[in-house]
């Protein structure tokens, strides 16, 4: 949205502002496969847009993310959604189904994204 | 002989334990979450504990997921049932059906003979086929384990049926008890126009001693607990319509509380009470219902012998552990499947160990993450329901030695009948109140 105008916001759907504070997306959408496009402002295709370096792509394309994700949509621990996933976690570490420890070190450290990527867009 | 005796009659007492725990959800968050959870939950509970008991059933075969079903190859599987009713309501059909005479909803029962089972696990679902598995007695949110084989129609056969069975009873210290009573009542709908006062009192007149000579008064005086299975007030709808009320109105609406908690101050003077709500009386709608609101009952929450509860209700009594809800589970098994009386659904739900199966599905539950807090863990002694037509009692063995007495209360407005059980030897009778004033 760093490119787009502000009376461009009139021909798209707008978006309600601050869904979440978790700032799920980052705001220059690396590509239009991943994001979920809800009226998104693609008016400028991302390879036009220049970034003075590289491509913030750390939230999406991380390795932690990637861990993460594979966490989520494991079957075994049951669904991911509305539920965060350091709850899921705790709930498969209660009920035995012994999830792996490095997922909860990486929920309760770093800087990753505490909801599954489904979190607010089902 | 003594005309007055000067010894007063004690009231026994016994050591009460509340299990209510589970069913509180207080410290529950809602964070929008689905009943997906809730139904997780369930399966791996139940199917942790009938992976367990497979090997004693039949060891020779395999178990699979419902994905890895092969055509031909005899397996077991493991998972939730779900039962597709033709004529259950669907929200769709107001938008889909063309609006016709036949009503949208129909009142008793939903089953028909076209009602086909479904078993269902995270990697997929199968249709069941074969008559082993009767759809009038299942309903949707069984866990159970099925052994069978596909069929070339990718439907697979169902051959032999597992449930889970009764729970495991935790063995009672076998004392010589003596005689205490514990009475059971449900259904008083005070505030509705079938309710007598005079019988209530009737009743709160017997259990506090005020009724009889000393022989009566010391039959009374073994009553240890007191417990009144939902539905004590009766609102009429005229006034919850949603439109603001007028004055003279408002006092309608406190009417019969006021009167409840002048009948429950007698009781709660005289010895330990629990209420229930049910699903006429003001507490939330989605199973477990909250403990009605102390505020309602000023008189008699300030005696620590009244205890408002959740339903379902666990407590325990002397060690004898009870377990009841006032209804709603029942009548929902009453509409989704059949049985020949009430006390078999009851019978089910322990072996099935679940007391409230249809729960998220078609009755009101309360969206849990973490736990399916209607599993049964630990077979109780006495296992109730209250609000049905009339009494009827069962004592069940199970193949551990289980042994539960099964009660179904009636709705004391509509009978007069109240439930009395002896806890030394689990037998139970009825108290019938009469009200007929012959000329």
């Amino acid at each position: 949205m760093a490119t787009t105008s502000k009376n461009m916001n009139v021909f798209y759907r707008q978006k309600k502002n601050g869904t979440t504070s978790t700032g799920k997306k980052s705001t220059k959408s690396p590509s239009p496969k991943h994001a979920a496009t809800f009226g998104s402002e693609i008016t400028q295709p991302p390879a036009l847009v220049s970034h003075g370096g590289s491509l913030d792509l750390k939230d999406d394309f991380d390795e932690q993310e990637q861990v993460l994700r594979q966490f989520d949509m494991n079957m075994a621990y049951g669904p991911c959604m509305g539920i965060t996933r350091l709850d899921r976690w705790e709930r498969a570490q209660r009920t035995g189904l012994n999830p792996p420890k490095e997922i909860e070190s990486l929920l309760k450290g770093g800087k990753v994204k505490l909801e599954s990527l489904f979190d607010g867009r089902v | 002989m003594e005309v007055d005796s000067q010894e007063q009659l004690q009231r026994k007492q016994s050591t009460y334990l509340s299990l209510d725990e589970n069913f509180e959800i207080q410290k529950e968050v809602y964070r929008g979450q689905q009943y997906s959870q809730i139904y997780f939950a369930r399966l791996h509970m139940m199917r942790t504990l009938l992976y367990s008991l497979v090997p004693n059933w039949k060891s020779h075969l395999p178990v699979c997921t419902v994905l890895e079903l092969e055509e031909g190859k005899e397996c077991i599987i493991v998972g939730t049932l779900y039962k597709h009713m033709k004529l259950k309501p669907c929200i769709l059909d107001e938008y889909s059906k063309e609006r016709s005479v036949a009503p949208l909803i129909k009142p008793h029962n939903f089953m028909h003979q076209d009602d086909y089972l479904v078993l269902e696990d995270e990697s997929g679902r199968v249709k069941l086929g074969g008559t082993k598995l009767s759809p009038s007695v299942y309903v949707t949110g069984v866990v159970v384990a099925l052994h069978g084989k596909e069929t070339s129609a990718g439907a697979f056969f169902v051959e032999d049926v597992l449930e889970a069975g009764l729970p495991p009873q935790i063995e009672r210290p076998l004392k010589s008890r003596e005689d205490k009573y514990v009475v059971f009542v449900s259904g008083l709908s005070i505030g509705s126009s079938s309710s007598n006062p005079l019988q209530f009192q009737l009743l709160v007149d017997h259990i506090t001693g005020h009724l009889g000579d000393e022989e009566e008064q010391g039959l009374a005086a073994e009553i240890v607990h007191l417990v009144i299975v939902g539905n004590s007030v009766e609102i009429s709808h005229g006034l919850l319509n949603g439109q603001n009320l007028a004055s003279k109105d408002q006092s309608r609406l406190s009417e019969p509380f006021k009167e409840l908690d002048i009948l429950l101050t007698q009781i709660a003077a005289s010895l330990p009470l629990d209420i229930m709500p049910g699903s006429s009386d003001p507490a939330n709608f989605a199973l477990p219902q909250q403990p009605l609101n102390r505020c309602l009952f000023p008189g008699s929450a300030t005696y620590n012998t009244f205890r408002s509860c959740t339903n379902p209700h666990c407590f325990e009594l002397d060690s004898i552990r009870f377990l009841g809800t006032s209804g709603q589970n029942i009548d929902d098994l009453t509409k989704y499947s059949e049985a020949k009386d009430k006390l078999d659904f009851l019978e089910r739900t322990l072996r099935w160990r679940h007391l409230a199966p249809t729960a998220p599905n078609t009755l009101g539950c309360y969206p849990f993450t973490d736990r399916d807090p209607f599993l049964i863990d630990s077979c109780p002694d006495v296992y109730f329901v209250g609000n049905q037509e009339k009494y009827e009692t069962r004592l069940l063995k199970g193949l551990e030695g289980q042994l539960v007495r099964l009660i179904c209360i009636p709705r004391f407005c509509e009978t007069g009948v109240a439930v009395v059980l002896n806890m030394r030897n689990l037998e139970c009778h009825a108290l019938t109140f009469g009200t007929q004033i012959s000329s």
